[in-house]
């Protein structure tokens, strides 16, 4: 691929080339989470989590057009975690017998697409841009909760194996269609 | 006590299309309610008339608006409005219905502007709500035929109360005095204790829960004994109260006809290690120990310039904790100490907002007091989002059950179950009970979420 050829925001944030080496580890993290997730391995999940992790979910908000900055509230979230937490909110699911909201479980499935990754200046540490569509359903609902998101994540490289170590999660909808989120994104 | 109400002399029983009355729905007596009301259609649209479009709604806090112009978007009942901030301390609720030809004025949630145009026409309006003009001067596309007094947006009444936003659409009913009746003195001890008040640190989280409006609203009228089944887990966890629901089922209800509730909880009974000696502690001492939630110590002083000795007393010994106000609100200032010794709390409001008979939106706020430091404001933040709203670990449990009730509510035999609030306290009222309206001491019982469903019986059969 000669330089002219590639997308213009590529060349200028140090875009790690889709299909290279990184590229493909960073790519195989996100889906076997995704895959951690939806079969309920949270222990695994939570392994995959760095110690200083934050993990938000801001509100949204509609704004006009000259306002779009103001669309996304990071005063306000629908999740405010951090590592600690996190492991928390595992350990209500894995090891209290009353986690009602996920007993019966929901089956989700988490789908992740559009991945593209930024070199961060620290060379153990990548930027990580991914859409994310979750299909949720309960109990004998004939109809699909669909949830759709961008996320904005750290992955860094830690003795050879991926960690997550930050993560936003930036829902399309103002108000969310869900009744709770007692599920990871 | 099982007593008889009398009813009132302008009672009037509604009765819905297939000849079933409020009165058959609702069993004073029995003190039970057929499970029907958590979907029916008929019964929701009445809803929206006699009580939505009656009583007062909560519809946010000052603070989201701080500037002149600032408006917001919110739901008030089945209508939406926009809430507008003029000069000054001047709080306006407008409904978002454009009166040319019935367009929203207000497509964006919130922003900042001087005057609101109708994009479909033009019509532009103050944010006061008053008409302004149409395009195109002189073609006078709004005609003669009414004053332009007559064009404005439809306002509603608007009373700001410790912050908070409530509006009301009838213009002869009640005063937001006689509203909060006689719960006003519980109430003052959560919202109007400090000099600058509460703030709500941003927007509201926003969700949607497939249950009928009163199935999360009549857990907000003090429905403590959940607690036990439904937040087992907390037990099982043993942070928690130390791992003792039960004890935390103990305290005072307070409530009263008005609909509204609160649970006063004992804090030396839940937090038995941290408030050890609490009973032998003078009030400044006990203060000191477990200030009120998100009140740091600089600021306990102001406390005594807002609240007379005996709510003071109740606010250190007892203080109300969780409860709501009808007809769909629920509030938590629940107790969090932190490992270091900072109180934190759980601080909150939600609105549980019709959005038909089967759909309701959660709205979540989340509060500290306008002086508390950042550092305290984000902590507050952290620790409500955590256990409260869309990720709550606690509430999440919540959310997860009220559809089911929507959902056998529809069932031609389910709807025909009763709810059941025949858990009646027969104690006495505590002795020396330094506060107004009905208190009930002990295990928490049903008389607080009974007295939410007299209300709604109330506004039902008003004429
Ligand atoms: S509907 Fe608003 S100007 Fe016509
Ligand atoms: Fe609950």
């Amino acid at each position: 691929m000669t330089a002219n050829t590639k997308p213009i925001a590529a060349n200028k944030e140090k875009r790690i080339p889709v299909g290279s080496e990184t590229y493909n580890r960073i790519t195989e993290a996100l889906y076997e989470e995704a895959m951690w997730l939806d079969e309920m391995r949270l222990e695994e999940w939570g392994d995959f989590l760095a110690p200083d992790l934050i993990y938000r979910a801001p509100l949204r908000l509609s704004r006009q057009r000259d306002e779009q900055a103001a669309s996304i509230v990071h005063t306000m979230n629908h999740y405010d975690e951090d590592y600690g937490t996190l492991m928390g909110r595992i350990a209500r699911l894995t090891q209290t017998k009353s986690a009602w909201a996920e007993d019966p479980p929901s089956r989700t499935r988490h789908f992740v697409s559009n991945i593209l990754v930024r070199e961060t200046g620290k060379t153990d540490e990548y930027a990580v841009k991914s859409n994310g569509l979750l299909t949720r359903n309960r109990f004998e609902e004939d109809h699909m909760q669909v949830i759709s998101y961008v996320r904005n994540d750290i992955l860094r490289d830690v003795n050879g194996s991926l960690k997550l170590a930050k993560r936003e999660i930036v829902f399309d909808m103002a108000v969310l269609g869900t009744q709770n989120l007692s599920i990871f994104l | 006590m099982l007593k008889t109400l009398p009813k009132s002399p302008k009672h009037k029983s509604p009765v819905l299309p297939d000849g079933t009355s409020i009165d058959d729905l609702i069993n004073v007596d029995m003190r039970e309610v057929q499970l029907r009301v958590m979907a029916d259609k008929d019964l929701y649209d009445l809803e929206m008339e006699k009580i939505f479009s009656k009583t007062w709604v909560l519809l946010g806090h000052e603070s989201e608006i701080p500037n002149e112009f600032d408006y917001m978007v919110r739901e008030m009942g089945a209508d939406q409005v926009i809430v507008t901030r003029g000069k000054g301390d001047e709080v306006n609720v407008l409904l978002n219905v454009c009166p040319h030809r019935g367009m929203r004025v207000c497509t964006a949630e919130a922003g900042n502007k001087r005057t609101h145009k109708c994009i479909y026409h033009g019509w532009a309006f103050k944010t006061n709500g008053d008409f302004l003009g149409s395009p195109v001067a002189k073609e006078q596309m709004h005609g003669d035929m009414r004053p332009k007094s007559e064009l404005g947006l439809t306002k509603a009444n608007v009373k700001v109360y410790g912050g908070l936003i409530f509006a009301n659409f009838d213009a002869d009913g009640q005063t937001f005095e006689e509203y909060l009746g006689d719960m006003k003195w519980y109430y003052d001890m959560l919202f109007c204790r400090t000099d600058n008040g509460l703030e709500a640190l941003g927007p509201p989280q926003r969700f949607i829960i497939n249950a009928n409006w009163k199935a999360a609203s009549e857990q907000a009228a003090a429905d403590g004994y959940h607690t036990i089944t439904l937040h087992q887990w907390l037990g099982e966890f043993g942070g928690f109260n130390e791992g003792d629901i039960e004890a935390s089922m103990m305290g005072v209800e307070v409530t009263s006809r008005t609909g509204h509730a609160l649970r006063c909880q004992p804090v030396a009974n839940k937090f038995k290690k941290l408030a050890a000696g609490f009973d032998s502690m003078t009030l400044e001492e006990k203060l000191e120990l477990l200030p009120p939630p998100g009140v740091t110590k600089e600021m306990l002083p102001q406390l005594k310039n807002h609240l007379d000795p005996e709510q003071l007393a109740l606010l250190v010994d007892q203080p109300p904790q969780v409860g709501g106000m009808f007809p769909n609100i629920l509030i938590a200032f629940i107790y969090a100490p932190q490992p270091d010794g900072t109180i934190l709390g759980l601080t909150s409001l939600h609105s549980y907002t019709p959005r038909g008979p089967d759909k309701l939106e959660f709205t979540n706020w989340i509060f500290a007091e306008k002086d508390a430091p950042q550092e305290m404001k984000d902590r507050i933040r952290k620790v409500t989002t955590g256990m409260l709203g869309t990720s709550g670990m606690i509430e999440q449990d919540d959310s997860d059950t009220w559809p089911h009730m929507t959902r056998n509510a529809k069932g031609p035999m389910g709807k025909n179950v009763t709810l059941k609030y025949q858990a009646i306290n027969s104690l006495p009222r505590p002795k020396d009970w330094p506060g107004p309206a009905e208190a009930y001491d002990g295990f928490t019982k049903d008389d607080t979420q009974w007295n939410w469903w007299l209300r709604w019986y109330d506004m039902m059969t008003a004429e």
